[in-house]
Formats: C-alpha cells, structure tokens, sequence
C-alpha cells in the first residue's frame, strides 16, 4: 500500500490531522484567518507538504538504500532508467556492492547538497570533502572506480581516476608494480627494447 | 597416514585487471606528464600499448640550451643560462637594430640529465646547464638531450599537447611586467601584450604611500611618454614579444607535422610569461601552407602588423596591486584588418588569465592608439 501513496495522498492526510487551535474564554472569535493558516503551514516540516521522490536502490547483496531523486540522478545511468519507467518498485545494481553504494551515495548527497561551487567557501569544503572521500584502501578505491563507470557519475569517475594518477606520478616504474602488483610481462630482451625507447623518462 | 597439505598462497590481485581498458586510458589521460607516462609503458604490455593512445600531453621542459652555431667554449654557453640571459642582451641590441639572430631558443631540452640529440650537426657534445647542479659549467660528456619531437614519437593520438618551457625567455627586472599571448596559424593571427613599467603590490599600497596622479586623465597619453623612453620601451617589448613568440612558433613545425590529430597545442612557460595557443583550425593551416621562415634566424616570419595600444600611467586593479605605466597592444596583421571584424575586442580582454585580465579590460576603454609595423 505504502508504494502507491504519492505526494496527492499525503497532503490530504495532513489536512485531515490540522491540529485545532486552542479555544479559550478569551479568545474572541473561532474563525481562522487566511494568515493564520499559512503560518499554520509553514510550520509543517517541508517533506510532508513538498513532493520529493524517492528512489530506492538495490545492491548486488540485496539491501536497499533509500535516496532522494535528486541525489540518484548524479548517475547518469540511475537518470535513464527513471525516465525510462524502470524504477518503479526498486532500481537493482548488481554490479555494486553495498559497502560500495553506501560510499557513492555518500558522495552523490555531499555533491547534491553544495548548490554551486562559486562561493569559496563552499568551494573549499567540497575539495576536503573529496579528499577525504578517496583516503581508502586500494580495492576499495578500484571498485569506486567501477562504480562511478557503471553509474555513470563523471565527476565521481575524474576524481577517483585523477587519485590513481596521483599515486602513479613520480614513482619509477619497479615501484608502480610494488604498489599496484602489476604483473610484468615482458621477456627481458623487450623490457630492455622498451626502456631504450623511452630512455628520456628514466634519466 | 599423514595428508599432505599444501598451503596454496594466491598471488595478489592486480587491480588493474579489474578495469577496463578505457577507464585505465582515463587514468592515464589524467597522468599527462610525458616522463610518468614513458615509465608506465614500461609496466606491462597492457600499459605499453595504451600508452600511445594517450590524448592529453604536457612536456616539461627542463633546460634549454643554446644552438652550437659558432665555435662556442663552455664559458660563452653557460652565459646562456636559463633566466633570460640571452634576451636581455637581445633587449639591448634591438635598439639599434635586430642583428643578432635568435640562439638561445635554438634547441629546445628534453627532461633532466636527459639526452639530446641535436638536430644540428656540428655540435655532439652540446653544453647545457643542468638546473639542478647550477655551477656546472664543464663539458658533461656524454650528456645526450631529447628533443620533444623525439619524446612524443610514442604517441600517435595525442589531441591536447602543453609544452611549458622552463622560463620565459624575454630576460625583465623583477619590478617589471611583460606578459604576451599570441595565437599563430601558418603566420600571426593576433597577439596581445600586457607590460607594466612597475607593479606594486596589495601589501605596500594599503599603506597608502601612493599618489594617484592620473586619476581624472581623458587616457590620453602624456607628452613626457614620448621623451622619457616610454615609447621606445614599449616598443621594444612589442618587437621581443613578436620574437619570442615567432621563435617559438617555428620550433614547433616538425610537431606539428607529426601529429596530425593535434587539437590545441599550448606553449608556455613555468613563469606564463609568454603563451603560444594554436587551435584546430590553426594547426591545419599549418599543415596546408607552410611557413615562412625569417631569414637568418630560427624563427617564422611576423607579417605587416596593426597595432593598437592602450596606456595608463597608474592603474589600480580589484585585487589592491597597482600597475604603473600600464600598456596594452593588441596585434593583429594588416592583411585581416578588412577581412575580419576587428572591432570585435573580446580576444582582448580574455587574453589574459586574472588579475590582468581584468587590467585589459580596464585598459580597453581608454583612449586607443593606432601604430603600423612592417614585417621582419
């Protein structure tokens, strides 16, 4: 029942439970005033009166998460599929894992919630959010990677792709094999061919 | 009976395995540097044959040297240092005349205690000065450079290349400010120049030390301008400028021809004293019609030029510096002047990145003067 209730349900409801004013001796007249009904309504938290949607999603191991649309439509591939008529009950990822869908929700609310980057100080706040946000191990870090790439969340993708970079740069290549456990794969007669090639990089 | 148990000890996961090969040239994409990038070729043959499908380049030049033309011993190289040694003579010189050709762009250096093979043929020990261990002076034997051109033989799709140099080469006192930035096709396009004869700073100008004596001028210039050798001053930033940017322009000619998938090509230098921009259109008139090379230097030919300049003995900007003898020329060559509309001024004032661009636009709406260069 409670899938079928839209925002039209709701409104009604809360009219049904206005709480009365409190009538007292005193009190002159039981009318309202059109001015004290929109006071009324103002003090109504804003989900109630508003019509936000929400969106539930579902991990590859079977628990959802529940977001506003506004939050799942920074994936590109969650937005499709809204407009597609796919979401009606609950949109599967079985490409994400729970652990890894929390994260990326996580990012998505922050992203959503900063209105625009051009004041400084939200500017600001968003650069220590996002770099605090990649501080994880490394398999976590690949999956956020894959994630951001099945949902298709660009931002998400560049940050993530940029902190792989960063952990690239300025190491030789013995060392970029340690970090990452790349496996080497050339004989030794290329591996000598290929640093012939590219001599320049590595005096 | 005792089994045996074999302890089975899985080699760790390489991540990398778990990505596909597009977002792994994303990373690589965002790597950009063309050292990093040489050293991840070496990692695997997966990296090796994505590393030239690589689009987004920057070249960090580390040294330049100079073109062993003449019989050159040790001592007159190392006076070519890096710093601008060479254009401040040049600055010199050009007062009397444009005699000596540019040597110090000659060649341009590949990175650290690299090797270059020089393109010229007569010097194979050629002296550089290496930054890193600035008293060496001698002859690194042995010592090879690389040249970009030679460094970017492993890309073959590369669209966005960035090239910065180690120093401007337009050798200025700390005080003074010379920025230019010009756009080249197969020839000059348009250039723009920012110089100030002095700048000072937020902290000294709150002090409040600073008359603003040309504060209700109509922006004209003042007669003393002429006498005092602002002219002949700013005319000799314009001319170094041009030769700067020429120079540059020519050396990027086998680059160019190389990489046909080139989309934007920037070079510029550590200090973004000078920036060279050529976009697509630019490049593929480049390609079209090649160009010409002024005659006994190494660099394009600069066409017949109009120019407009812009002054103001005191400019303040939002940021609190105030620039003093505050100039602007916007070039273009006089050919486009009845083709193109021109006064279209916004390739003006986006020129330059904050705080001077907003100088150029506060610049533009003075009172605008018209020169006429000939070509060189």
């Amino acid at each position: 029942m409670l899938k079928n209730l839209n925002s039209k349900h709701i409104q009604r409801f809360s009219y049904k439970y206005l709480p009365q004013f409190p009538i007292s001796p005193n009190s002159p007249k039981l009318g309202f005033s059109r001015s004290q009904i929109a006071n009324y309504r103002s003090n109504f938290p804003t989900t109630i009166m508003s019509s936000s949607k929400t969106i539930v999603l579902r991990s590859s191991d079977g628990e959802t998460f529940e977001v506003d649309e506004a939050v799942a439509v920074e994936s590109q591939t969650i937005k499709h599929m809204i407009e597609d008529g796919c979401a009606d009950t609950s949109i599967p990822l079985p490409n994400v894992t729970s652990k890894i869908l929390s994260k990326v929700i996580e990012y998505c609310k922050k992203h959503v919630e900063t209105p625009n980057a051009d004041e400084k100080v939200a500017e600001e706040d968003l650069k220590s959010f996002d770099a605090d946000f990649v501080k994880v191990d490394q398999s976590t870090l690949f999956d956020l990677i894959l994630a951001a790439n099945y949902l298709n969340i660009k931002s998400l993708l560049d940050l993530t792709c940029q902190t792989v970079a960063d952990m690239i740069k300025g190491k030789t290549p013995e060392e970029i094999r340690k970090t990452f456990n790349i496996k080497n794969d050339f004989t030794p007669e290329e591996e000598e061919e290929v640093r012939r090639e590219n001599a320049w990089a590595f005096e | 009976m005792s089994t045996c148990k074999f302890q089975i000890h899985p080699e760790p996961l390489d991540l990398f395995d778990l990505i596909p090969d597009s977002i792994l040239l994303l990373i690589l994409n965002n790597i950009a540097d063309v050292k990093t990038l040489g050293r991840c070729s070496l990692l695997s043959k997966r990296f090796h044959s994505l590393v030239p499908q690589v689009q987004n380049v920057v070249v960090r030049v580390d040294c330049v040297i100079s073109d062993d033309d003449s019989t050159s011993s040790s001592s007159s190289a190392s006076d070519k240092s890096r710093g601008g040694g060479p254009f401040s003579s040049l600055l010199r010189l050009l007062v009397g005349g444009i005699v000596k050709p540019i040597q110090a762009i000659g060649q341009l250096l590949g990175p650290k205690r690299s090797t270059i093979l020089a393109p010229s043929p007569s010097s194979a020990l050629s002296v550089h000065n290496n930054n890193t261990s600035g008293d060496d002076e001698q002859h690194s034997g042995g010592v090879t450079h690389h040249s970009p051109t030679q460094v970017l033989k492993n890309f073959d799709e590369i669209k966005f290349l960035k090239i910065e140099l180690p120093s401007g080469e337009l050798g200025i006192e700390d005080d003074v400010l010379l920025k230019w930035r010009a756009d080249f096709g197969s020839t000059l396009d348009k250039c723009v120049i920012l110089g100030a004869s002095s700048v000072i700073h937020p902290q000294i100008v709150a002090s409040g030390n600073v008359m603003n004596d040309g504060g209700d001028d109509n922006g004209s210039i003042p007669e003393s301008f002429y006498t005092n050798g602002g002219l002949k001053l700013r005319v000799v930033w314009t001319i170094s400028s041009l030769i700067a940017a020429s120079a540059r322009h020519y050396l990027l000619q086998p680059i160019i021809s190389e990489h046909k998938t080139l989309d934007s090509l920037v070079l510029t230098d550590v200090e973004r004293q000078g920036v060279l921009c050529m976009n697509k259109e630019q490049l593929e008139e480049l390609r079209v019609k090649p160009l010409s090379a002024s005659s006994a230097s190494k660099r394009t030919l600069v066409p017949a030029l109009n120019m407009k300049l812009w002054y103001a003995p005191y400019l303040e900007l939002p940021n609190g510096s105030v620039l003093k003898g505050a100039t602007l020329v916007a070039i273009r060559p006089s050919e486009q002047a009845g083709q193109k509309d021109v006064s279209d001024g916004s390739w003006v004032s986006s020129a330059f990145e904050e705080p001077y661009g907003t100088a150029a636009r506060m610049l533009v709406k003075r009172r605008t003067y018209c020169l006429e260069m000939n070509s060189f």
